[in-house]
C-alpha cells in the first residue's frame, strides 16, 4: 500500500489533489482512498489530505500518520517538523521556485522535488494571481516523481473532466520537476508522535482566550479604516463641507452647522433658495430612496441659527473688487476673514448683482439677500455703488491696490434680429426684471411671449404673470426636456399658469394689420442630432405645415447672456485662476460667471473663494488650497440595507392661485418648531458616506473580536484577522476597504 | 458501472435511480434542506431530472420530513437526507413518518450533534430516533451504502413491512472520502425495486383522515402492529437480499456480519467504517495466532437479538466498540447488547466509548482496545477511552 500526506491551504485544491492522485490508481485497477481533514474549511487555513493506493481492499479509514511520500501546496508550510512520521527515503514534493539542493538540509534522508507550481498554474490561467490553484500542476510533478506516465495523469483529469489549461498544466511540471537525493544522513527518525489532547471543562470560563492559533497568518488581505470625500462635498461647486454641516445638524448644534458653512460660502440663505443643488443628484441617498434634502437644510439654517462675530485681523495689503455678485462677494469675504482690506466697487445702486436683478423676491427675498451682504461686509469689507470700472479705473486699481479680482459677470444678453427696432414691444429679459423690481410697471392684460429655456425666461415669465399678464408663454425651440432652466422652477412656473411652447423658433415680429397687437411668427422644430452640448438640436420643418402665428402684445428675450470684456486691455485673455499677463502692478485676477459662465451662485461663490486663495497665496506665500482629496466614497460600498427607508422632507409651497398675486416668497421651507424636529430628523437621513461616525457596526459584524475602537478611529489585531472582509462589507458609509496581501 | 467517487456522490446517485425507478408509477417527492456533511446528497438529488418527481428545497429540515410525509401519503416514493442536529430539527416528523407507517428512506450521514458545535462523526445523531419506529442500518462502506439504499427501499416499501428505513453512514470518513463504487444501472434498479403502494395512502376518492385522535387501548394496538411489522423484517430482509444478488450479481451484509468469528474466543463488535479498521487488526492478530473475530452490526433496527446471541455463542470475551454514548448509562450499541446477551454469566462483555465527536480511530486504538479487553477477569462500567487517541489536528 501507498499512503501519501498532502499539506496545502484552502484555495489551492489539495482534496481535489487527493483525488486526483487516487484517482489514477484507481483507473489502473487498484483500489484507493482520497480525503480531507475538514475543520476550518477556508481560503487560506492550513489543511491536510490523504492518499491511500493499494492492489489489496484497504481497510484502513483512519489519518495517515506514516506516509511514504508528502506533498506541500504551499510553501510557507515548511517547518522543520512536517515530515515527522514520513518513511525515510520518500519524497518531499514541494510548491517552490527554488531548486531542491536548498531543502537538503532540513530534510536529511528524504528525496526532494520542487516544481514552481505558482507560476505554471499563473500562466496557465488556473485560479487568480494572489491565490493560484496548484493542484493540477502538482499532481503532474508528484506523478513523474511516483513513476507514473504522463497517460495516467491525463486519464485522471479526463475522468474529472479537467482539461484544457489543467492538462496543459501538469504536462509542464510533469516535464520540469527538478529532483534531488539529499544525503541520507542524520534522518533523526522522527516518530509520529504528536502532541497529546488537552481539553477544557464545560465549566471553564477563561478556556480558550485568546486562540493560540494565530490565525492571521491566514488573511490573504486586510482591513483598513480611511476617510473617503463624500459625493456631496465633491459636487459642490462652492466646495462646501456638506457632510459635515449635516453632522451638525444631527447634534442639533446649528451654531455650529452655520460656522462649518461660513467657512466657504457667505451666502447660505440665497444657495438654500437658488441652487440646483448638485450635491443633491450626487448624494448616495438617491440609491436607497431620496436624497437628503441638502438645500433646504442649508437654508433652514441660514434662517435659524446665529452667525459667530467675525474676528479681527489686518494685513497690510488692501485688494479691490470689481463686482457685487457671488463671485464678487464670496472673494470680498473670504480675503476680509483672512484680514485682507477689501473695496468693493459695483456699477449699480446696490450690491448683490444678478442675485437682486436677476432673481425675482419671489424666489429670494431681499431681506434675505441684505443680511448676507451686511455679514460680509462685517469682514472688514468695504463697498462703493455706482462705481462703473472700465479699462482706465482698471489700471489705475492696479497701482493704488495690492491685487484685483474683476467678477463682474454677464452684462450683455444676446440680441435676436426679429425685424423690428422696437424697444417697448421686444425686452432683454434680465432689463426687465430689473424694471419689475422698481415696482412701477404693470402689463395688464397684455399677452406676453418669453423666448428662451434658462433661468431667467422662467423667471420672466413668472414676474410678468405677476405684473397681470394675461398670459405669459414660454416659445422654445427644443423641449422641456432639454430645457437648461432648474425643473422645479418650471414646474412652479406653469403651476402658476405659464405656457409653454416647445419645438418653436422665432422668424420674426410683425404688427397686426388691424392694429389690435402683434404676431410672433414662429417656425417649427423637430429635434436633430445632438449638438456640442449634447442636447439634440432643433431641425427646421420646412414648407407651409412650418410656419406658425402667436398673437402677442409683448416679446421678452431670455436666450442667453455674454460677459463684456472692455475693461481688460486689448488682448486680454481671461482665464480663471490665472492672472492677466503683460500688465505692470498688482496682480488682476478674473472670475465668476465672467470667466468660465457656470451660472450658479454656488459656482461663483467657488470662484471667488479661489480666486482669494490665489490673492492670498500670491500677496502672503501661503498656499491654502487644499493639498490632496481623498477620493470620493464609491455608491457600491455603501450599504443600504443598514438603512431605513424614509421619505425626504419637503419644504412647503403657497398654492399657485394664492402666490401669483405678489411676489412673496414662494417657498416656505421646512416646518419650523423650537425643537427644529423636521431639519433634525432630515439631517439624520444623511448616510455620512466616507467618514466613520464609531457605529460599531464592523465591531458587531467581526467573527473575531479583532476590532477595537477609540472615538472614531478603529484599530484592528491583525494577528487574528482572517481578513474575511464582513467589517468592509457591512460598514454602512464604505469608510473600511480590503487591502490585498 | 465502477466509479471513483465520495460516498455521498454515490448515496445521491442510488436515491436517485431508486426515485427514478418509481416514474411509472406514481413518482418520487423528496424535501430537502442542506447541513454538512450531506449536503452534496441533497445537491446532486436537485440536479437530478426526473421523469416524474420533485426535489423540493425547503426552510428546514422539519419541513423536508414533512414533505416526505406528504409526498409518501400521496404514494409517491419519498426520500430525503440530513444530520446530526438537522436530524433533532426534524425528530417530531420522524416519529410521525414511523408511528404513520410512511416508507421514507433518510440517508442519514452521522455526525455529532452539538453544541458545543461539531461537524464530524459520531452516531449519537440517528440513535437518537432508534424508538420511532423506523428501520435503521449501519454501514461500513461506499459500497454498503449504495447497496443498502437499495434495500432499504425494497424493505420499507414491502406491504409486510411498510415502516420508513433510515441507511446511516460516517461524517467525512465516508460521505468526503472518494472511493471506488460500483453503482448500479437504471434498469437494473427499474428490475430490483417494484413500483411504490401505499396502501393507506389518502385519496380524494376515498376520503379519510390519517393520525386523528384515539384512545389508550388503540395506542396499544397501534404500538403492537408496529411492533409485529418489525418482527416480519429480518425475513423480508433475507429475501431482498437473494433478490439483489440475483439482479446485481453481488449479495450485501445481512443484519449482522461475522469476521472470522467461528472459532473465536474474543470478538470486538463494530459498527460503520469502524468495522473496516476492526477487520485489519483482526487479520493482523490472527496472523500472531490469536484468536480474534469481529460481529459487525449492520441492521439496528429490529435489533437482531438472536442472530447476534447465536453468532458470539462461541465468545469468551466480547468488547463492544461504541462510537456513540447515551449519558447516564453507557454506549447504545452495548445496552442494546446486554439486552440480548442476558443471562450470559460466564460471558465478559465491556463497552468500550471511542472516537466520540469524531476521533480518529486507529488500529493502535482497536489494539489498545483489544489489550483491555484480553486483560480483563470481569465485565466493567463501560470504558471511556477518548483519551485514547491523538490529538486530530
Amino acid at each position: 500500500m501507498i499512503e501519501i500526506v498532502i499539506l496545502g491551504r484552502g484555495g489551492q485544491g489539495g482534496v481535489t489533489l487527493a483525488k486526483l492522485i487516487a484517482m489514477t490508481y484507481f483507473l489502473q485497477g487498484q483500489d484507493a482512498q482520497a480525503f480531507g481533514v475538514y475543520a476550518a474549511e477556508r481560503s487560506g487555513a492550513p489543511l491536510r489530505a490523504f492518499v491511500r493506493a493499494d492492489n489489496q481492499e484497504i481497510l484502513c479509514r483512519n489519518q495517515i500518520t506514516e506516509p511514504d511520500h508528502l506533498v506541500v501546496l504551499d510553501r510557507t508550510l515548511v517547518t522543520d517538523h512536517i515530515a515527522s512520521g514520513l518513511k525515510p527515503g520518500g519524497w518531499i514534493v514541494l510548491n517552490s521556485p527554488d531548486p531542491p539542493s536548498v531543502f537538503a538540509g532540513e530534510f536529511p534522508g528524504y528525496r526532494i522535488a520542487t516544481i514552481d507550481a505558482n507560476s505554471i498554474a499563473i500562466a496557465c490561467g488556473l485560479g487568480t494571481r494572489t491565490t493560484p490553484i496548484v493542484n493540477t500542476t502538482i499532481l503532474g510533478a508528484t506523478a513523474r516523481v511516483l513513476g507514473e506516465t504522463f497517460e495516467a495523469v491525463r486519464a485522471a483529469l479526463e475522468e474529472l473532466k479537467f482539461v484544457g489549461p489543467n492538462l496543459e498544466s501538469a504536462r509542464r511540471a510533469y516535464e520540469t520537476v527538478s529532483v534531488a537525493e539529499t544525503p541520507a544522513g542524520t534522518c533523526s527518525a522522527r516518530s509520529s508522535s504528536r502532541s497529546v489532547v488537552t481539553t477544557m471543562s464545560i465549566l471553564d470560563p477563561d478556556a480558550g482566550i485568546p486562540p493560540q492559533t494565530q490565525t492571521g497568518s491566514w488573511a490573504r488581505q486586510k482591513p483598513m479604516q480611511r476617510s473617503f470625500t463624500s459625493p456631496c462635498n465633491q459636487g459642490c461647486p462652492a466646495g462646501n463641507d456638506v457632510r459635515g454641516f449635516l453632522a451638525a445638524i444631527k447634534e442639533k448644534q446649528f451654531d455650529l452647522a452655520l460656522e462649518i458653512l461660513h467657512r466657504t460660502t457667505p451666502l447660505p440663505g440665497v444657495c438654500g433658495r437658488v441652487c440646483p443643488a448638485p450635491c443633491m443628484d450626487a448624494c448616495h441617498r438617491n440609491e436607497l430612496d431620496e436624497p437628503v434634502n441638502i438645500r433646504e437644510l442649508e437654508r433652514y439654517v441660514a434662517d435659524h441659527a446665529s452667525p459667530a462675530a467675525a474676528a479681527a485681523m489686518n494685513r497690510n495689503h488692501a485688494v479691490a473688487v470689481i463686482g457685487s455678485g457671488p463671485a464678487g462677494l464670496a472673494a470680498a469675504y473670504h480675503l476680509g476673514r483672512l484680514g485682507y482690506g477689501v473695496t468693493i466697487f459695483e456699477a449699480g445702486s446696490e450690491l448683490g448683482g444678478v442675485m437682486r436683478t436677476g432673481i425675482p423676491e419671489y424666489r429670494l427675498p431681499r431681506p434675505v439677500l441684505d443680511r448676507e451682504i451686511e455679514h460680509v461686509l462685517e469682514h472688514g469689507v468695504t463697498a462703493q455703488t455706482r462705481c462703473k470700472v472700465g479699462k482706465t479705473e482698471l489700471l489705475k486699481f492696479s497701482q493704488r491696490f495690492a491685487a484685483v479680482f474683476v467678477a463682474t459677470g454677464l452684462q450683455e444678453a444676446r440680441a435676436l434680429n426679429l425685424g423690428i427696432q422696437d424697444s417697448t414691444h421686444i425686452m432683454q429679459g434680465i432689463a426687465f426684471l430689473d424694471e419689475a423690481l422698481t415696482g412701477h410697471m404693470s402689463l395688464k392684460g397684455e399677452r406676453i411671449i418669453v423666448l428662451g429655456g434658462g433661468n431667467t425666461a422662467v423667471d420672466a415669465s413668472r414676474t410678468a404673470i405677476r405684473l397681470g399678464a394675461s398670459e405669459a408663454c414660454i416659445v422654445y425651440r427644443r423641449t422641456r426636456a432639454e430645457m437648461p432652466a432648474i425643473k422645479e422652477e418650471v414646474d412652479e412656473a406653469l403651476e402658476e399658469g405659464v405656457l409653454l411652447k416647445e419645438l418653436l423658433g422665432p422668424v420674426a415680429l410683425n404688427r397686426n394689420g388691424n392694429g389690435s397687437g402683434w404676431t410672433l411668427e414662429c417656425q417649427r422644430m423637430r429635434l436633430g442630432e445632438p449638438d456640442q452640448s449634447g442636447r439634440r438640436s432643433p431641425v427646421a420643418i420646412e414648407g407651409e405645415a412650418g410656419r406658425l402665428g402667436l398673437p402677442c402684445d409683448r416679446v421678452i428675450l431670455a436666450l442667453g447672456q455674454l460677459g463684456d470684456l472692455s475693461l481688460f486691455p486689448e488682448g486680454s485673455e481671461v482665464r480663471e485662476g490665472e492672472t492677466l499677463i503683460g500688465l505692470t502692478g498688482a496682480p488682476i485676477f478674473a472670475g465668476g460667471d465672467l470667466a468660465s459662465n457656470e451660472g450658479t451662485v454656488a459656482a461663483a461663490i467657488g470662484s471667488g473663494r479661489k480666486a482669494a486663495w490665489h490673492i492670498h497665496r500670491t500677496l502672503s506665500g501661503e498656499d491654502l488650497f487644499p493639498k490632496e482629496t481623498a477620493p470620493v466614497v464609491s455608491a457600491a460600498t455603501i450599504r443600504l440595507t443598514a438603512f431605513q427607508r424614509a421619505s425626504q422632507a419637503r419644504g412647503s409651497i403657497l398654492e399657485p392661485a394664492g402666490r401669483i398675486r405678489s411676489f412673496n416668497e414662494v417657498r416656505v421651507g421646512l416646518s419650523e418648531s423650537a425643537d427644529h424636529e423636521v431639519a433634525v430628523l432630515e439631517s439624520q437621513r444623511c448616510f455620512t458616506c466616507g467618514a466613520c461616525t464609531g457605529c460599531d457596526i464592523c465591531r458587531a459584524n467581526c467573527p473575531e473580536g479583532v476590532l477595537t475602537r477609540r472615538g472614531t478611529d478603529y484599530a484592528f489585531d491583525y494577528d487574528y484577522c482572517k481578513g474575511c472582509g464582513l467589517c468592509a462589507f457591512e460598514c454602512p458609509r464604505g469608510v473600511i476597504l480590503m487591502e490585498q496581501l | 458501472m465502477r466509479k471513483f467517487c465520495t460516498g455521498n456522490h454515490a448515496a445521491g446517485y442510488v436515491l436517485a435511480a431508486a426515485g427514478e425507478a418509481n416514474r411509472n408509477a406514481r413518482g418520487c417527492v423528496a424535501g430537502g434542506y442542506p447541513i454538512t456533511p450531506q449536503t452534496e446528497i441533497m445537491e446532486f438529488l436537485r440536479g437530478f431530472r426526473f421523469t416524474k418527481g420533485r426535489v423540493q428545497a425547503v426552510e428546514s429540515e422539519h419541513s423536508a420530513m414533512a414533505m416526505c410525509i406528504g409526498g409518501s401519503i400521496s404514494g409517491a416514493r419519498t426520500f430525503t437526507a440530513s444530520s446530526s442536529n438537522g436530524l433533532m430539527y426534524m425528530a417530531e416528523n420522524v416519529f410521525m413518518a414511523g408511528y404513520c407507517r410512511l416508507p421514507v428512506v433518510l440517508a442519514a450521514v452521522n455526525r455529532t450533534i452539538g453544541p458545543p458545535w461539531n461537524i464530524w462523526v459520531d452516531q449519537g445523531d440517528t440513535l437518537a430516533l432508534r424508538d420511532t419506529a423506523w428501520l435503521h442500518f449501519y454501514c461500513e462502506s461506499h459500497q454498503e451504502v449504495a447497496d443498502t439504499i437499495l434495500l432499504a427501499f425494497r424493505v420499507a416499501e414491502d406491504s409486510r413491512i411498510l415502516l420508513p428505513a433510515i441507511v446511516a453512514f460516517d461524517g467525512f470518513i465516508i460521505s468526503h472520502t472518494s472511493a471506488p463504487v460500483d453503482l448500479p444501472e437504471q434498469a437494473d434498479v427499474d428490475r430490483y425495486l417494484p413500483p411504490c403502494h401505499v396502501p393507506h395512502r389518502l385519496d380524494h376518492d376515498r376520503p379519510q383522515m390519517l393520525g386523528a385522535m384515539v384512545t389508550p387501548e388503540d395506542t396499544a394496538a397501534h404500538r403492537l402492529e408496529l411492533h409485529e411489522a418489525m418482527e416480519r423484517v429480518p425475513a423480508v430482509l433475507e429475501q431482498a437480499r437473494d433478490e439483489f444478488r440475483e439482479v446485481f450479481g453481488r449479495q450485501p451484509d445481512g443484519a449482522i456480519s461475522g469476521y472470522r468469528l467461528e472459532d473465536a474466543e474474543t470478538v470486538l463488535v463494530a459498527s460503520n467504517s469502524i468495522a473496516s479498521t476492526v477487520r485489519g487488526v483482526v487479520d493482523k492478530r490472527r496472523r500472531d495466532g490469536e484468536r480474534v473475530g469481529m460481529l459487525k452490526i449492520k441492521l439496528f433496527r429490529p435489533f437482531p437479538r438472536h442472530l447476534i446471541r447465536q453468532a458470539l455463542k462461541g465468545a469468551k470475551r466480547v468488547g463492544v466498540i461504541d462510537r456513540n454514548v447515551s449519558l447516564g448509562s453507557g454506549g447504545i450499541f452495548w445496552l442494546e447488547i446486554c439486552g440480548a446477551l442476558f443471562n450470559t454469566p460466564d460471558l465478559i462483555l465491556q463497552d468500550y466509548l471511542t472516537g466520540l465527536g469524531g476521533g480518529d480511530v486507529t488500529p493502535e486504538a482497536v489494539e489498545n482496545i483489544l489489550e483491555d479487553l484480553l486483560a480483563r477477569r470481569k465485565s466493567g462500567e463501560p470504558c471511556w477511552k477518548v483519551k485514547a487517541y491523538e490529538r486530530m489536528f
